[in-house]
């Protein structure tokens, strides 16, 4: 268990450093000057001069590098051309409501692709295992920002079910607490204002898991026909185990092994297509931020984000890694008492 | 005569092939009495194993048609429900291969109780219930090793452990499918003897599925001997043993290894050759 | 169990048709697609605009044939290049000794722990707004994958028999890894290249459609959804036709590619229905 831990620790740790090298890069491909942009367009000569000699910038390029890992290790990510706050200030601002949208899709991914996935694999090569083979397919084909455009047409403009964009209505409010607009609500006591924030969540926590349902639900089938095949589900079928039972109780924890890695992988994933959801549903998050940043030329504020986002990736990572120790018992005893091999 | 536990009448099994369905059992008649032991035998595609699985109809594809009788109750006449009751109460099951027949990500403790839990077993009489019949069947420090997982044991440690699975609920018959195949030579001799000893001390009676003459002697009272989906001999142990009548008995009873034989001697080919 | 079933058949032909339509765009579209005409601003469909037209009077239709130009060449650009380097790498890991295949692996892991999009984004910022930055951006970010996949196909080929025969025959290293070794491996490349074309277009949309992309007035199909979910409730239709060319598209190209996918390996085939 500990060299498995620890080859994963090493494994993100690379990744780490990879991640500052490639953030550091892209400073460095930056068209024009990076003392200005760090700057910001309004900056006096004078002003960028500073920039210039407190970022390094005419040192060689290695000694830059190292600078620009002190400075993340101070949690210097620089400074906002456009909101002129600090980078790291305004992520963590941020953050909050994307990981509140991110967990929302998540519930949803799993609550839906793994029933899907069992129950195809359950009824395999008959009409619902047709059926979710063609929904998981028109997951992955559709547009995530075209789908939750689509939603909002219909169901937030025409039938008005659920509110347009926001996180929460005019005449609401929760107190700041988490960050995150329903979890505040309820931790409040504001029943109205977390029934408020969770309609406003909906639609787009929907339209960031579409396109995840249909990778899951295809994991999920797969191993869960390898499970159903085995003999322990004829053993436990032989007990006088009910269908249910067999598949729920003795089935699906084998069956989410190989899912949970994909899982946890797809919270990076998530976190990253906020991007494309957000803007949308007029939701202030770290994903309209990194477009705002985009399109502002911001762009300390926009590898920021990648940075973030990154780490974010990254203690994802490890949290699968410990879930997967859970799972799967096989790989918390590595080392420790070893079964004799079967004969023949 | 002493009572009758499982009687079956003609037979007939078949899967659905590519052009309609192939019979792969032709008729069989199979009696046991309570607490008797019986042996099944017959190389492997001789329709031994799917008759076993047919007794609590555990093959979903499979065409069933005769008639099977188990203490008392028409088996292929069954609803789901109720034969999900008789299955593991009436007749328990073990097979071959004990890895594979031990889910990987469940404790072996979570395992045995769950034919009583489903019964409405508290969980915490199951357990005491399931210590207490590891013990019995061997497996040391039992309490203990309640919580650990099937790779953290033995081949022959698994093997009790899918016993203790199949009997826990104190079925009248267990059904064996080459229970000792895929274990060591030694394992193999202990865990027949906690076969025997547990139907001896329940009035268990034993079906045992197996291609081996060599290990039904010491076990069985009877013998069926299978091939190509038919019975083609049966009877007590000691008379097959002695006066095999059928020239394919006389060819398994010639590939038992023997103590003193000679064992640069070939193997005797059985005729007709394979047939999977 | 190979041959393609109907609905395969059509996902094929959905496919070649949308290449076609991009190709002869310019000949089949009714209408300008840049005329700019305020006087038809919104107009829904109709048999003079099938699909209606946008905010700017723009026939929608003939956006859409024109967009098609933009975004599946951008697509394919893409694939080509990340297939390139992928190659590359994934061939100099399996073939150049064991400190070489190490360092490669781990920046392909690093490559492929981290989502795409997002890095692509940075890229694509950092190389200033414009679908050629997101062609790059995101052929710089979607490599990783080919390049662990051909080093494991180089790796299962590069011991087969009938390298060794040519080894031991004196052909030279390069003639080995060009002549032998890459052509033999590289078969199950094109599932997966086939299977990719729906998610970059994917990604390459999205990211027209947040603006790093494809730029105004460019028809490229993220960038006109972009440039009509202003008026997604007076003018739908210039939302939805460019989302269905994507969906439809994707759907077809993820058919063909699943098709190619179960063809290629036996042990799919059973169940895989």
């Amino acid at each position: 268990m500990a060299r498995f831990l620890l080859r994963r620790l090493i494994t993100s740790v690379v990744v780490l450093a990879g991640l500052a090298v490639v953030t550091f890069l892209m400073t460095q491909v930056l068209p024009g000057d990076p003392a200005r942009a760090a700057a910001g367009r309004n900056a006096t000569a004078e002003q960028v001069a500073q920039v210039r000699a407190r970022l390094g910038l005419d040192q060689p390029l290695w000694d830059q590098f190292l600078g620009y890992l002190g400075r993340l290790a101070h949690g210097d990510l620089g400074t906002s051309v456009f909101t002129q706050r600090p980078v790291l200030d305004d992520v963590a601002a941020m953050l909050p409501a994307s990981v509140e949208l991110v967990l929302a899709a998540m519930v949803i991914n799993v609550v839906v692709a793994v029933p899907l996935g069992a129950f195809a694999a359950y009824r395999r090569g008959r009409a619902a295992d047709t059926a979710a083979r063609i929904v998981a397919l028109l997951g992955m084909a559709v547009p995530v920002f075209w789908l939750g455009l689509m939603l909002q047409l219909v169901l937030a403009a025409q039938l008005r079910v659920f509110p347009l964009t926001g996180q929460l209505s005019f005449g609401h409010q929760v107190p700041r607490i988490t960050g995150m607009t329903t979890l505040d609500g309820l931790l409040a006591g504001d029943w109205a204002a977390l029934a408020d924030a969770l309609a406003h969540l909906a639609l787009p926590a929907v339209t960031l898991a579409a396109a995840f349902v249909a990778v899951v639900a295809r994991t999920v089938r797969s191993s869960m026909i390898t499970t159903l095949d085995s003999d322990y589900i004829a053993l436990a079928r032989a007990t006088g185990a009910g269908e249910f039972r067999v598949v729920v109780r003795h089935g699906l924890r084998n069956a989410l092994v190989p899912a949970s890695t994909i899982l946890g992988m797809q919270l990076g994933w998530m976190l990253g297509s906020t991007v494309l959801v957000e803007s949308i549903f007029g939701r202030t998050g770290i994903g309209a931020y990194a477009v705002t940043a985009v399109l502002q030329n911001d762009l300390y504020a926009v590898i920021g984000t990648v940075l973030v986002i990154g780490v974010v990736f990254v203690v994802m990572n490890v949290i699968v890694d410990l879930v997967q120790l859970w799972l799967n018992p096989r790989l918390r005893h590595t080392g420790r008492r070893r079964a004799t091999p079967v004969a023949a | 005569m002493t009572e009758t536990l499982l009687a079956v009448r003609d037979l007939r099994i078949a899967f659905p092939g590519r052009t309609g369905p192939v019979e792969v059992v032709h008729g069989i008649d199979l009696d046991l009495a309570r607490g008797e032991k019986v042996a099944l035998v017959g190389e492997s595609g001789s329709g031994k194993s799917v008759t076993a699985r047919a007794v609590l109809r555990l093959d979903p594809d499979a065409r069933l048609s005769g008639r099977i009788d188990l203490a008392g109750v028409d088996v292929l006449a069954l609803p789901a429900r109720r034969l999900r009751e008789i299955r593991g109460a009436r007749a328990g099951l073990v097979f071959q291969d004990p890895l594979a027949s031990l889910n990987p990500v469940m404790t072996i403790g979570w395992q045995i109780i769950q034919p009583l839990v489903i019964r409405g077993v508290p969980k915490r009489i199951a357990r005491r219930r399931a210590i207490d019949l590891l013990t019995r069947l061997g497996v040391r420090d039992a309490a203990h090793r309640f919580d650990d997982y099937p790779h953290q044991f033995s081949g022959g440690m698994r093997q009790r452990v899918v016993i203790a699975i199949a009997v826990i609920a104190e079925p009248a018959l267990l059904i064996a499918d080459e229970p000792t195949t895929a274990l060591d030579v030694r394992v193999q001799a202990r865990v027949l003897e906690l076969l025997r000893e547990l139907a001896a001390e329940r009035d268990m009676a034993v079906l045992l599925i197996t291609h081996d003459l060599g290990i039904v002697a010491g076990f069985a009272d009877r013998a069926v001997v299978m091939r190509h989906g038919r019975t083609v001999e049966s009877g007590p142990v000691e008379e097959i043993y002695a006066r095999p009548r059928h020239e394919y008995t006389r060819a398994l009873l010639a590939a038992v290894p023997r103590i003193g034989g000679d064992p640069s001697r070939p193997l005797a080919v059985i005729g007709e050759g394979e047939t999977c | 169990m190979s041959r393609a079933r109907p609905i395969e058949r059509a996902a094929l032909v959905v496919a070649v048709l949308v290449a076609a339509l991009a190709v002869l765009g310019p000949l089949l579209a009714p209408h300008d697609p840049y005329a700019v005409n305020l006087a038809q601003s919104l107009q829904g469909p109709s048999a003079e605009h099938w699909f209606g037209t946008d905010v700017n009077g723009r026939d929608v239709l003939s956006r859409l044939l024109y967009g098609a130009r933009e975004t599946l060449p951008a697509t394919l650009v893409v694939i080509a290049a990340a297939t390139l380097i992928g190659t590359l790498i994934g061939t100099l890991a399996a073939l150049g000794g064991k400190v070489l295949d190490e360092v490669l692996m781990r920046i392909t892991d690093i490559g492929l722990s981290l989502p795409s999009i997002i890095l692509a984004l940075g890229l694509a910022a950092a190389l200033g707004p414009g679908l050629r930055s997101a062609v790059i951006a995101l052929a710089l970010t979607w490599w990783p994958g080919y390049a662990r996949l051909v080093r494991t196909l180089v790796r299962e080929v590069k011991d087969a028999e009938y390298v060794d025969a040519a080894r031991t025959l004196g052909v030279s290293r390069l003639r080995l890894v060009f002549a032998h070794i890459l052509p033999n491996a590289l078969g199950a490349l094109y599932v997966q290249t086939t299977l990719d074309v729906s998610a970059v277009m994917l990604v390459i949309s999205g990211l027209s459609f947040v603006g790093v992309g494809a730029q105004v007035p460019s028809a490229e199909w993220g960038a006109m959804i972009a440039a009509a979910a202003n008026n997604l409730t007076n003018g739908w239709w210039a939302v939805v036709f460019p989302g269905l060319a994507i969906m439809l598209t994707a759907l077809a190209y993820n058919l063909v590619g699943d098709w190619l996918r179960v063809r290629n390996d036996p042990t799919l085939r059973e169940g895989a229905r």
